[in-house]
């Protein structure tokens, strides 16, 4: 397989996060002014298309087959990318679920939580999932440092993440579990959410510590490309649930 | 002592109690420190047995080599041959030794159901209460649901992990190691499921919903526990048997050459994959109401009843087609075999099994016509509904044309799969009536829908299921089952289940409300309950025959290692039992799966090496 270059690589991830953070201002500022639910619905779907294509690279799925060797790492590589892609097609189902319970018993009104901060672990997890693509990338092309720098800031952001909504919003929040319906839908949401976050920061830095003892190598990083995706999967969810908990509708009482 | 810690079985158990004490012991200290009231008993026994499961699946070593792994550790795969019989008990990675661990568990778990209702059966041989209690009525009604429906997935995964890969010419699994995993968090479930009658019961019926599960003792907690993490591993099982069926298969196996087991197979891990997450959802947002005091399912608080019943249902309608598409894959396995034909159809066959998964996602909402949910949405469910009939029929033809002027013989397997014919047949036909608004109404919550149910379950899976042991027990043991005891097996079993089911929905009609514990003894149903009690004990009759047979012929049958049924399937043109890696040479699928009685028609050729 040929490679691109390597600058141009990294201007692609840059075009991209840049796409993100874009969608993520008009939809915040959407929110602000006219708030119509319609386009808030339809913005995080063209986001996750720019994830699923340019980060996550659904389009290995459908790879013809080079190597028909049952026994050989490309054979093996492929049907282990199927297993992690049922794994998440399965995972999202779960999110599907809490998506629907929200829309049910909320509708067009939200929690009152506090605008800015959910901007911020909003950029937060966008700017980590670049840092997560740079990870992949660095690996596929040997630049160890560069790996080890990406991979490190993807979990420090991970763990800023986690912060931000468990240990601030959680706490400032005006409302607990019990209060009313828009503090269950939060917490449960949130926490189903952040449960995600958590684990992949875990296997984000497992891989760090293989990656330290100089286990992966251009040709064969599986861990590292499945912690990646993972992640990005992560990314992908919270960019449904901020406009769902956060910008759609008006305050709930 | 050591020998004793050295079975896997043993060993998980023991670190699950451990792991109970220590997550009660955790949890109690967290209210300590928080000056909370320390004692809690359901905050303290959900997060214990959680704890538990989790203990149990590490003390066993189910996940011994991920953590290698993660640890930057060599693993290598454990010569299981001179394990003998002990690695039945402990972790293996052998699919056809998980099949087996699979299929134990499953008839273990359905035995334990089983018996539950002949308690409750008993008990409803009169009117007025004889010797159960109306809350362990409850329990007892309630846990054969789920113990049953727990005992049908581990069944369905058991054939699945035992047969998908031997059909498809593969050595195992595509993860061997998720594939043991999956199995051994089934057994702390069903622990976890199964000690909720220790802890006062609960008294809502399989389906838990809520208001009344919000306020069960808590014993339902276990329950939502145990069908949560029991759902945890069907989901990642059927994650396996799908990769395996997509990357496994032999050369010039093409989709149309697949065994139409591996279709339906196929077509189950798909509703299992995906929508048994829902079911996990919802009973953990009632744990989650019940724990933190969210108000999802609470009108008081706003929260909506029916949101639990649509999250419930959209796994638990398509479950029965779980449950049943790898039954009416055995059926159509098996039936060219015993009629030497050609399976009529094949093709159509094999498409019908995604229509009913495909279809099945669509009708959930008929089980909700009588809930109050908007009533606008009850017509397209009617129809979607009556829509899943049309593939169903497309396979009953099948089997109508295979058996047309086939030179039909009758071993035990056949007359199992004949019994599953006509009883899915008759629970075929009592759907519509189920499925459309006008008639349900009536119906609804009757013993009439008890008995199609039940004709469903033993139709599309309980009797397939008893003929793929009675076909499959020589290529697991090399000995056949005794046929007589087969024989009688069936003829206890399968009148008394059409008289049980026949009676359940003639006293329906007549007014016996399901899930009650006592009836008016002026409906004069009191003798058709005393006939419905006799049925039920000479199925668990037969049943007992069958673990005899079992039993008996594992030591004593009939030797019986060549292809005694002759076969086209790849795994039994190899010798019985099914070799340690399957297949010593690998072959190459070079015709039709079900050409029986053709002359010079091959389905697959084994490669000589050079």
């Amino acid at each position: 397989m040929e490679h691109p270059s390597k600058s141009s690589v990294l201007l692609l991830g840059l075009l991209v996060l840049g796409a993100l953070a874009v969608l993520t201002a008009v939809e915040f500022a959407i929110a602000l002014t006219v708030n119509i639910w319609q386009v808030l619905a339809v913005i995080p779907i063209i986001k996750a298309a720019l994830v699923f294509y340019y980060y996550m690279h659904i389009y290995r799925l459908f790879q013809a087959e080079t190597n028909v060797d049952r026994e050989s790492f490309a054979y093996k590589l492929a049907t282990n990318r199927i297993g992690l892609w049922l794994f998440l097609i399965s995972d999202s189902f779960i999110f599907g679920g809490l998506m629907i319970s929200r829309i049910n018993l909320l509708g067009l009104t939200r929690p009152d939580l506090i605008q800015v901060l959910g901007l911020v672990v909003t950029s937060v997890l966008l700017i980590s999932s670049f840092f997560a693509n740079r990870t992949e990338v660095s690996m596929e092309y040997g630049d160890r440092k560069q790996f080890i720098l990406s991979i490190s800031l993807t979990i420090s952001l991970g763990i800023l993440f986690l912060i931000g909504v468990l240990g601030v919003e959680w706490r400032l929040a005006p409302f607990g579990p019990e209060t009313n319906l828009a503090g269950a839908i939060f917490y449960i949401m949130t926490g189903f959410h952040a449960f995600h976050v958590f684990t992949g920061v875990i296997f984000l830095a497992i891989v760090l510590r293989n990656g330290l003892r100089g286990l992966y190598s251009a040709e064969k990083h599986w861990a590292v490309e499945a912690s990646v995706v993972y992640w990005h999967f992560v990314d992908v969810v919270w960019f449904f649930f901020y406009p769902a908990l956060y910008l759609i509708g008006t305050l709930a009482k | 002592m050591r020998k004793l810690y050295s079975i896997g079985l043993i060993r998980g158990l023991l670190w699950q109690i451990l792991g109970t004490a220590i997550g009660i012991g955790i949890l109690t200290g967290i209210r300590f420190l928080l000056h909370l009231p320390v004692w809690k008993a359901e905050s303290a026994f959900v997060f214990g047995a959680l704890l538990g499961a989790l203990f149990f699946v590490y003390g066993i070593g189910a996940v011994d080599d991920w953590i290698k792994v993660a640890a930057g550790k060599e693993i290598h795969e454990a010569d299981e041959s001179s394990w003998g019989r002990l690695r039945y008990f402990g972790v293996s990675l052998d699919h056809k030794v998980i099949g087996i661990q699979y299929l134990v568990l499953s008839l273990v778990l359905m035995v334990v159901g089983g018996s539950f209702a002949m308690l409750f059966r008993s008990e409803l041989a009169n009117t007025g209460m004889q010797f159960l209690t109306l809350m362990e009525y409850n329990t007892l009604m309630s846990l054969h649901g789920m113990v049953m429906i727990i005992g049908i997935l581990v069944g369905v995964a058991a054939f699945m992990n035992y047969l998908v890969p031997m059909m498809i010419g593969a050595r195992d699994m595509a993860f061997p190691r998720l594939n043991a995993f999956s199995f051994w968090l089934a057994v702390p479930a069903s622990i976890i499921l199964l000690s909720s009658m220790a802890l006062g019961g609960f008294d809502t019926g399989w389906t838990g919903y809520p208001p009344l599960s919000a306020r069960a003792p808590i014993g339902i907690q276990m329950f939502f526990l145990g069908v949560s993490l029991a759902g945890m591993g069907t989901i990642l099982s059927s994650l396996n048997v799908i990769t395996t069926a997509i990357r496994m298969r032999a050369s010039g196996m093409t989709g149309f050459r697949l065994p139409i087991f591996v279709w339906g197979s196929l077509a189950t891990s798909l509703i299992s994959l995906t929508a048994t997450q829902l079911i996990g959802l919802s009973f953990q947002m009632v744990m989650f109401q019940r724990l933190f005091g969210m108000g999802f399912f609470d009108p008081a608080k706003g929260g909506n009843p029916i949101l639990f019943q649509h999250l419930f249902w959209f796994y638990s309608h398509p479950a029965v087609y779980v449950f049943v598409l790898p039954g009416l894959g055995i059926i159509s396995e098996l039936l060219p075999v015993f009629a030497r034909k050609p399976l009529y159809g094949y093709k159509w066959v094999a498409i019908s099994s995604f229509g009913i998964a495909l279809i099945g996602f669509l009708v959930w909402g008929h089980h909700m016509f009588a809930s109050g949910m908007a009533q606008y949405l009850r017509v397209p469910f009617m129809y979607s509904t009556l829509l899943v009939a049309v593939p169903t029929g497309v396979k009953f033809f099948s089997w109508l044309g295979t058996l047309w002027r086939g030179k039909i013989v009758f071993p035990v397997p056949m007359l199992f799969v004949l019994a599953g014919i006509v009883v899915f047949l008759l629970g075929g036909l009592t759907g519509p009536p189920n499925a459309t608004v006008a008639t349900d109404l009536q119906l609804t919550d009757t013993y009439f829908i008890v008995g199609h149910f039940h004709d469903t379950m033993f139709g599309g899976y309980i009797f397939p299921f008893f003929a793929a042991i009675y076909y499959w027990f020589p290529k697991m043991t090399g000995r056949r089952l005794n046929e007589t005891l087969g024989k009688i097996h069936f003829w206890l079993m399968a009148p008394a289940f059409i008289i049980l089911s026949s009676m359940m929905m003639r006293t329906g009609l007549l007014g016996m409300r399901r899930r009650i514990a006592d009836y008016d003894p002026t409906l004069n149903i009191t003798n058709d309950h005393r006939v419905m009690t006799v049925a039920g004990f000479l199925i668990a009759l037969g049943i007992l025959v069958f673990i005899i047979n079992a039993f008996w012929s594992r030591r004593n049958g009939e030797i019986a290692t060549g292809n005694i049924w002759n076969s086209r399937s790849p795994e039994w043109q190899v010798p019985s039992p099914m070799p340690v890696h399957n297949y010593d040479k690998p072959f190459e699928v070079v015709g039709e799966p079900y050409d029986y009685g053709l002359p010079d028609s091959v389905y697959v050729k084994f490669m000589e090496e050079e």
